[in-house]
């Protein structure tokens, strides 16, 4: 009986993990079905690399290539900016501060990470668009700059606690072992403490740019969602993510609009799987 | 990691299938989906028709035109409001599916193009307008306005808003006109960002549903022809059709209407349905045509 | 001999509670102190106050005086002057996630050795006398943490001694080891003795009549006696001392 137990628990286990994986492969069948279905009346070459977006015209023109950068520059920003934040306040909460502080940055931080997208999305029209219009003296402060600045605020709280952790965790005897040796605190953090924990460092990164890419609400209020090709930060620009959300609604099925947004899904998690191979790749890197 | 992907990507799929496959119609009660612009108003009607009919209980959810067509199409709602006429391609969904759609015109939507208080430009014809948000005139110099680039604003595309304004000024009439919105046209995800952003950028143009006009933007003239006549937009402008930018407000049945959906229908109709219109400050059908 | 350090008076409480008390003795220059006593007698709390370990302990509180070359550490040296002049040893032989030139060149580095010829002398110098350069010299590149438990105990010795210290501070540093490694460690202590003052807490009161110049007994946070190890293993001056040596409690 006991054993039967055993056995059947073990194999739910098994299905469970077998299904993640069915999951993923059945999500990306259905990804592909339709999305692939564009390039039967698109050649891809205009799809990946053509710089008009323009679903609504006649024949369609569906070139993501500015929908693309747009997502890049966001992205890129964001990262920009939360990575270093993130790092400092995760050695400040970690290793710096005092206990009472650090119990109350750590209940802030994951108070930022619980504000919902679309009230990081609307304080950032109301408050970041208007400051980023009148610093840099633009038209308009619907600019990817204002996106990537609220989506460094989404992605802040990730790497924060995931750093964070890697931080705490690594042995104390580290620690002191260097400054044993008389080691400033300082020398300890830079030269042990940041190496000793960088795979958890690198996963938190790689986390923080995986909810940056992903972030649909905030993007599509705040970077003015324009299909240009982004010269500056300081333009609006139209990521892929937004473009799907705002355009799926009003699509009519089975036109080729419909199927370029598939598409573009489809590269959006071709880019999110490879995001996590790298992740992967430099933990395993780490670990040899 | 390869769990995030996995809730990344199932998230992600989930969340453009949703808006697709729509709510399911729960029995014995109306189900009605579509327009964002359309949504506060059926709710209206939806309330007060409640209201005389208890026995009946309708459910409004938006989504946009096209969802709500599309569900209608797929058979989970019963009325699809759309601020904007259904695609022949959709006509022919509509027909595979062995469904009869009936069309009907519920009320009006007049759009006002606004601008920034302070801009001199009062008036602008459709082949301005069209010139400003095809990205063909570039400075509002050109248009009689000062010596600054033009900061175009649009709904985005899951709005029949967008569609209607392409179609019908973009395009003037011509609806599968060769004109598009310039790549460099901001898309704005609701109304209310661009009273926002047209409020506080002095080089904006945008426009928007009659019932967001306020005092923090200017409405601009609009004629159809070249030189005039240039009417302001008013719901008075609208009725009378003086005023040139105007789109119906549509509901769409898989079927000639019976029973409560029809009962509904009737009392949208009615006097009582386009005082309500009124009050949501959109603009009501007027006499029978 | 010279007094190196000399302790008066200290008490040290952790978070309330009281695990060194009263405390007061000398160590002198070029000895090894070997210290003793049951598990909970204040030993490894003492020796963290010697190069102010205890400071990351922000619920520690510490009274009375430690005065190297007759500098009182608290109040007239920073933490990283004192750590650098007091080694530490510990228990569990951590080699820091780095190669094994790495971790010797670590503390030399920190405090402004950049030459790589300098560093490749240093490292050398303090594998040899860790008595551990015969056996990784074919591979300083290689991770530090590969090494065996007594390959890397000495590996952290011979990082202490890059620092060029002046005081080594062992914190039961064999507690882990086969017997063989631990000859070879006890070994290196007694070759250092030249040039280092030793002080060495241990659990093996063998292992301090082995090393120990003078051994130190203590017993719930009091120093019970502290003498010659001839004389303290032979004819102890305290009951304390003498019931625990033969065993009959701790």
């Amino acid at each position: 009986m006991r054993r039967f137990k055993e056995f059947l628990i073990e194999k739910i286990i098994l299905l469970n993990g077998f299904a993640c994986i069915l999951f993923v492969i059945l999500i990306f069948f259905f990804l592909a079905k339709d999305g692939l279905t564009l390039f039967k009346t698109v050649s891809p070459w205009h799809f990946l690399f053509g710089t008009l977006w323009n679903p609504l015209a006649e024949p369609p023109q569906v070139g993501i290539l500015p929908l693309f950068l747009g997502s890049l520059i966001v992205t890129l920003g964001a990262t920009v900016i939360s990575v270093p934040l993130g790092m400092a306040c995760a050695i400040f909460i970690g290793e710096i501060a005092p206990r009472w502080i650090r119990e109350l940055l750590k209940a802030g931080v994951e108070l930022l990470a619980a504000i919902p997208s679309i009230v990081i999305g609307f304080i950032g029209m109301t408050m970041l668009g208007p400051i980023v219009k009148n610093l840099f003296h633009l038209p308009t402060g619907l600019t990817a700059l204002t996106g990537s600045l609220a989506l460094a605020f989404m992605a802040i709280p990730t790497i924060v606690s995931i750093m964070e952790d890697a931080i705490s965790s690594v042995p104390r005897s580290y620690k002191e072992g260097s400054l044993a040796l008389g080691a400033t605190h300082w020398q300890t953090i830079h030269r042990v403490i940041i190496p000793a924990a960088s795979s958890g460092i690198v996963a938190a990164v790689m986390l923080g740019i995986g909810r940056v890419i992903g972030e649909t609400m905030a993007v599509m209020m705040l970077t003015g969602n324009a299909s240009v090709l982004p010269k500056t930060i300081l333009e609006p620009v139209r990521t892929m993510t937004a473009t799907i959300a705002a355009e799926m609604g009003e699509t009519v099925r089975g036109s080729e609009h419909y199927f370029a947004l598939f598409a573009l899904g489809l590269v959006l998690f071709v880019i999110t799987f490879f995001i996590n191979l790298a992740a992967d790749a430099a933990l395993h890197q780490k670990q040899k | 990691m390869k769990t995030k992907v996995m809730v990344c990507s199932f998230l992600f799929f989930i969340g453009i299938l949703v808006p697709l496959t729509g709510a399911i119609a729960a029995e014995g009660s109306i189900q009605i989906k579509g327009s964002d612009t359309m949504v506060n108003l059926g709710q209206a009607w939806a309330e007060e028709f409640m209201a005389e009919n208890s026995q009946v209980s309708l459910a409004v959810t938006g989504g946009g035109s096209g969802t709500g067509i599309a569900a209608l199409i797929n058979g989970t709602c019963d009325i699809a409001e759309a601020s904007r006429d259904m695609k022949p391609q959709e006509w022919e969904q509509a027909k595979k599916s062995g469904h009869d759609v009936h069309e009907f015109k519920v009320a009006v939507d007049a759009l006002a193009v606004v601008v920034h208080p302070s801009n001199p430009v009062k008036e602008l014809t459709f082949d301005q307008l069209s010139g400003i948000f095809t990205g063909k005139i570039i400075n509002w110099n050109e248009v009689g306005g000062k010596d600054q680039k033009i900061l175009v604003l649009s709904r985005d595309r899951n709005s029949g808003t967008h569609v209607y304004f392409l179609e019908h000024v973009l395009r003037k009439g011509n609806e599968k006109g060769p004109e598009q919105y310039a790549p460099a046209t901001l898309m704005l995800p609701s109304t209310q960002a661009i009273i926002d952003e047209v409020s506080q950028s002095d080089s904006a143009i945008g426009y928007v549903g009659l019932g967001y006009v306020s005092p923090k933007v200017k409405t601009v003239a609009a004629s159809k022809m070249n030189g005039g006549p240039f009417v302001q937009p008013s719901k008075a402008a609208a009725m009378d059709k003086t005023y040139p930018i105007a789109r119906p407000l549509l509901f769409y049945t898989a079927q000639a209407p019976q029973g409560s959906v029809k009962a509904f229908l009737d009392f949208v109709l009615s006097a009582k349905g386009q005082e309500i219109v009124e009050t949501m400050d959109f603009v009501p059908l007027g006499k029978k045509e | 001999m010279v007094d190196k350090i000399v302790v008066e008076n200290l008490s040290i409480d952790y978070g309330g509670v009281r695990v060194l008390k009263d405390m007061s003795l000398s160590v002198k220059e070029h000895e090894i102190l070997g210290v003793i006593g049951p598990a909970n007698s204040g030993k490894t709390s003492f020796l963290r106050a010697l190069n102010r370990l205890n400071d990351l302990d922000i619920s520690s509180r510490l009274s009375g005086s430690i005065r190297l070359n007759g500098k009182d550490i608290n109040r007239e040296m920073d933490a990283e002057e004192v750590r650098k002049k007091v080694a530490m040893v510990f228990a569990l032989p951590i080699p820091l996630p780095m190669s094994i030139f790495d971790n010797i060149a670590y503390g030399p580095r920190r405090h402004g050795v950049k030459k790589k010829k300098k560093l490749e002398e240093i490292v050398e110098q303090s594998l040899k006398a860790a008595f551990l350069w015969e056996e990784v010299k074919d591979r300083l590149s290689s991770s530090g943490m590969k090494l065996s438990g007594g390959q890397q105990q000495r590996l952290c010795i011979a990082r202490t001694l890059a620092v060029e210290p002046e005081v080594i501070l062992y914190d039961e540093p064999c507690s882990g080891l086969d017997p063989i490694s631990t000859a070879k460690v006890e070994d290196a202590m007694r070759e250092l003795k030249n040039r280092y003052t030793q002080i060495l807490v241990t659990n093996n009161v063998k292992q301090a009549a082995r090393v120990g110049d003078r051994v130190a007994f203590f017993l719930m946070g009091e120093l019970v006696e502290i003498g010659e190890a001839g004389q303290l293993f032979t004819a102890p001056k305290d009951k304390r001392t003498e019931d625990y040596l033969t065993g009959r409690f701790g």
